[in-house]
């Protein structure tokens, strides 16, 4: 009988626990997703564009900084492009516009350059031969998006393909918020 | 004269032959332990590439199921291994801060070690202390009916024993868990920079457009370990000017003489770099007077193609410029 009793108030306790819990999470509906890099300094990138371009990312301190890891051979990436493509056109248009980079994962130059010439997107194609950037992003599937502000500080990932008019919302808040 | 009866001594005698006999076995699982761990660890790695192995062995392929790093053939692997023989190579951290960089970025899903810390550690403490705890346990049920005492004093005993096989067992299992367990000494996202150069020139940048005065000492800071990086000289030199704009001549001259000095030494660092171009043009122009040099090294900043905040800074001052040269 006491048993039975002790069970029940365990049993009770544990379902409130849970109650609370689903209450006070904020269930991750937002389009950002987490990473210790968040809020941090943005990993150093010393590499070249396709064009044979040196870009340093800690040279780009004083612009936003939208990088989009990219393979040509991916769906997602290539469903995102158009949006992508508004988004840039958009920004170029503004004079504290955002500056914007494709990361060039794990595909050739050539293939890049054809995708590019094909579908439009007249921006820089970073190389990252080794995977060096990826790993200090922790980039492990294509497409990702992140958003570096004016200070280099990472304040923005976003996981798989954007869609229309999410990178712009997304950019607003962050420059709202910035003041 | 003793007033104790014979079965009081019976009862001691066999309380003692329990205890010792716990403290045997707790002795043995002790030893057993050591023995299995001791026997398990190699003897470390010979070469660098030995180093790669046995950390790709430690790291989970982030993008494949169930495969290590060391055997998959995947992108991700590929490129996670290439970064761990990087940092093998620079010879800068351990084995336990590589694997740390690793989780730090992908995630702890790509540890395949459990952490001997935490929640994680109950993988390794768990074991132990059951294996422990039954082991007591089946002392006890054998001892039960040797032991000629009441039934309160045995449940007694029978609680006693469990709860030390309960600690044993877990101090066993902690110790086990800290041997075995993965190590993890980074917890903080970028390796625990708060004093290296990426993150004092970050901190400068927060602080430079309210507390010039802190970020002047950030990039001063910087400039003692780093003489020649060149955003510190550019940045400093560009805010100790800002700020001595509002002092009078002598300092102003002094201030001026030391901006161009730190500009130019950052240009002839970096001549692509275009923030110490931008700056230069217009600490020429609104400190020294010479529209002249300052159209040219604005121009020559424009095409390096600053970021959005100089590009702004200069386009305003281009007209400037130029109406003075047109007069």
């Amino acid at each position: 009988m006491k048993f039975a009793r002790l069970s029940a108030v365990a049993t009770a306790v544990v379902l409130a626990a849970m109650i609370v819990v689903f209450i006070v999470s904020d269930g991750d509906t937002d389009v950002g997703t987490r990473s210790p890099l968040l809020g941090q300094p943005a990993p150093a990138i010393v590499t070249t564009t396709i064009d044979e371009q040196p870009f340093d990312l800690g040279r780009r301190k004083g612009s936003w900084v939208v990088l989009n890891f990219f393979n040509s051979t991916c769906v997602p990436c290539i469903a995102e492009h158009p949006s992508l493509v508004k988004f840039v056109s958009a920004e170029s248009a503004r004079p504290d516009g955002a500056e914007f980079y494709t990361v060039v994962n794990d595909d050739s130059d050539s293939a890049i350059r054809d995708f590019f010439s094909a579908n439009g997107g007249n921006w820089p194609k970073l190389r990252d031969a080794d995977g060096a950037i990826a790993v200090a992003f922790g980039v492990a599937k294509v497409p990702e998006t992140w958003i570096i502000d004016p200070n280099g500080f990472v304040r923005l990932r976003i996981l798989g393909a954007v869609a229309d008019g999410v990178l712009e919302a997304q950019l607003a808040d962050l420059r709202a918020r910035e003041g | 004269m003793s007033l104790e009866s014979p079965a009081h001594h019976a009862n001691h005698a066999a309380r003692r032959t329990m205890l010792r006999r716990l403290a045997w076995a707790v002795t043995l699982v002790v030893a057993i332990a050591l023995l299995v761990f001791g026997a398990g660890r190699d003897t470390g790695p010979l070469t660098q590439q030995d180093r790669i192995d046995a950390i790709t062995k430690r790291i989970a392929c982030p993008t494949c199921d169930g495969e290590s790093v060391y055997v998959s053939r995947a992108a991700a692997a590929q490129a996670i291994r290439a970064e761990i023989a990087r940092q093998v190579g620079d010879g800068l951290k351990t084995d336990d801060e590589i694997v740390a960089f690793v989780a730090d970025r992908f995630g702890g899903q790509v540890l395949l070690v459990p952490s001997g810390r935490g929640l994680e550690a109950l993988v390794w403490v768990l074991p132990v202390a059951l294996a422990v705890v039954l082991v007591a346990g089946l002392l006890v049920s054998v001892n039960r009916g040797a032991v000629g005492s009441s039934r309160p004093s045995r449940r007694r005993k029978l609680v006693i024993t469990m709860v030390i096989a309960v600690v044993v067992g877990t101090g066993v299992g902690v110790l086990v868990a800290r041997q075995s367990g993965q190590r993890l000494p980074l917890q903080t996202a970028t390796g625990g920079i708060e004093d290296s150069t990426a993150s004092l020139l970050s901190q400068a940048r927060l602080a430079g457009p309210t507390d010039v005065k802190s970020a002047i000492d950030l990039y001063g800071r910087v400039l003692e370990t780093d003489p020649d990086n060149v955003e510190a000289l550019t940045y400093r030199a560009w805010l100790i000017m800002l700020s001595a704009r509002q002092f009078d001549e002598s300092l102003r001259k002094q201030a001026y003489a030391t901006t161009i000095a730190s500009l130019g030494r950052a240009i002839e660092l970096d001549p692509a770099y275009p923030d110490a171009m931008c700056f230069l043009g217009i600490v020429v122009f609104r400190d020294g007077g010479d529209a002249a040099s300052a159209k040219e090294f604005l121009d020559r900043c424009i095409e390096r193609n600053p970021p959005a905040e100089v590009r702004g800074l200069v386009e305003s001052l281009r007209t400037e410029v130029e109406a003075a040269l047109g007069d």
